[in-house]
């Protein structure tokens, strides 16, 4: 095979994979060292492979001499350890399957999403140790200082070396809770990616695209092929069709009514779709199911002027149901102006902004900005768009918003 | 067209701290450009060696006394000349790093 031939991201992921398998056969402690065996390997690959070429079992190469690097310094420390060390790696590599190093990534995604971590922890880990990521690619990608990662990824580490963290399958009992949490961290993950791309876009897109392949990785292990986490995928999947049309040359933001729908990626859609027909084989209800059926409902429509937007609407008020969230009610504005006019949802807006909930938010200006434009109401829409362009950070959001103030005052 | 030994020497911290999606674009551009000069060659190991004089009478391990003294590897490959040699050598991977390359001339036997 030639060095071209590699799949993408092959060393990235393969690093995730190696690690898992060898801090699961080896044990939470020795993460640390696991981690440096496999860098050692992956540098070797890298050396050796760009003169010639690469093995038939690219994989099973950089497992071999990943383990056997660690099964030497393992022995060099043997004086400490009471553990049996095995002469070779091939000793416990005979019956290394697919389905055995998938086992050990989950093992590993659910340790790196331990309760004891809070989010942002999480999120750093499973991205350095899964995700294969320097801790300067996680900075950039999570636009944080490289020294805040680093210091996060080396506390977080801790609990792992002093066996707080096993990587072991949470018992049944759990199972559900902590599966939440690892779902919880996959969206985050592909949120981090897809939302308005400030920096550096492509590591965003990478992010997202990360986030779907631990999501398949979940979804190939028996127990954690659940209704949430196909209706995760189906979500996922779904958002990320619409990547190309969401930005136009220039790398301005384009919103839902003006993108040029034959940009939507068919084959996400189309597999999303088989996602959430899986996850919606069950009587309960999830915010991703929610969330995916309304993304479902835009990518069926052909045009704009198609959107069931009752459907949508519906598919809110049961989201609210399910838990009420001020940011949900924004965002419902949208379908319930299409259903029911302008002027009820100007009313439901009065409604929202006497919470004061969304004194800060720029999004609730630039919606109500909108409904008022609808309604002819031009000042007034001016004004919540001024208001808005004060709230808003990010520097494309900001881009469509002054173009937007222009063309009304053209 | 004559033979011609690339030697490349160096050392750089930044080679060793490359993240795997790194190392895979590094090594895959490695690929193509031995392809596109039809190199054949060798890396070399980084960490170990010995150095043998006096007819083996004094072992030392590693043969260098500087980091910028390593040898990381070489290739060898044909060209018409010195200037030809040098013109391949230039989009060489290895230039990413702070290393250098040594180009010589490979005599061989005539029968």
């Amino acid at each position: 095979m030639q060095a071209k031939q590699l799949v993408d991201h092959f060393f990235r992921t393969e690093y995730g994979k190696v690690v898992s398998h060898l801090t699961s056969r080896f044990g939470s402690t020795h993460l640390e060292l696991a981690e440096d065996c496999v860098q050692e390997a992956l540098m070797k690959a890298m050396q050796s492979w760009g003169y010639n070429e690469i093995p038939d079992n690219p994989t099973g190469w950089i497992v071999r001499v990943a383990g056997n690097k660690m099964i030497d310094q393992l022995r060099r420390d043997q004086k400490t350890s009471s553990q049996e060390i095995p002469d070779r790696v091939e000793e416990f590599n005979d019956n290394l399957s697919f389905e055995s190093i998938n086992d050990d990534v989950v093992r590993m995604l659910f340790a790196c999403c331990h309760p004891s971590l809070s989010s942002e922890y999480q999120i750093i880990l499973t991205l350095k140790i899964l995700g294969g990521l320097s801790v300067r690619e996680i900075s950039a990608a999570l636009l944080k200082k490289e020294e805040t990662v680093a210091k996060a990824y080396t506390r977080a580490k801790k609990k792992f070396k002093h066996e707080e963290i096993k990587l072991t399958l949470p018992p049944a009992n759990e199972i559900e809770e902590r599966l939440e949490i690892v779902v919880k961290i996959i969206y985050l993950l592909f949120n981090e990616g897809y939302k308005s791309a400030e920096g550096d876009s492509l590591i965003r897109e990478e992010l997202t695209e990360e986030a779907i392949r631990l999501n398949h990785v979940l979804l190939q292990s028996e127990i954690c092929d659940t209704p949430t986490a196909n209706a995760l995928m189906a979500l996922m999947l779904f958002h990320s069709s619409r990547f190309d049309a969401r930005v136009d040359e220039g790398g301005n933001l384009v919103n839902l009514e003006k993108q040029d729908r034959k940009k939507w990626d068919q084959e996400k859609i189309t597999a999303g779709l088989d996602f959430l027909e899986k996850a919606s084989d069950t009587e309960e209800l999830n915010e991703y199911i929610i969330q995916a059926a309304i993304s479902a409902t835009h990518c069926r429509a052909s045009t704009f002027e198609e959107t069931d937007w009752e459907n949508i609407l519906r598919l809110y008020d049961l989201q609210l149901h399910l838990s009420p969230n001020p940011i949900v009610e924004l965002n419902r504005i949208v379908p319930l102006e299409k259903v029911h006019g302008s002027l009820l949802a100007l009313k439901e807006i009065e409604r929202l902004e006497a919470t004061e909930f969304f004194e800060e938010y720029y999004l609730f200006y630039a919606i109500k900005a909108q409904v008022l434009e609808n309604m002819g109401a031009l000042e007034d829409c001016k004004n919540a768009l001024n208001k808005s362009l004060l709230l808003v950070k990010n520097e494309k959001e900001k881009a469509y918003l002054k173009e937007r103030l222009e063309s009304l005052e053209a | 067209m004559k033979k011609y030994l690339y030697v490349f020497r160096g050392y750089d911290e930044n080679y060793e701290k490359q993240s795997p999606e790194e190392m895979q674009a590094h090594f895959q551009r490695w690929g193509e450009w031995m392809e596109k000069v039809q190199a054949v060659g060798h890396a070399l190991n980084d960490h170990e060696g010995k150095v043998v004089s006096e007819n083996g009478k004094v072992v030392t391990d590693g043969p260098w006394s500087e980091g910028k003294e390593l040898v990381g590897g070489y290739v060898v490959l044909e060209a018409k000349d010195y200037d030809h040699a040098t013109e391949l050598s230039k989009d060489c991977p290895i230039f990413e790093f702070n290393y250098t390359t040594e180009i010589r001339e490979v005599i061989e036997g005539e029968e």
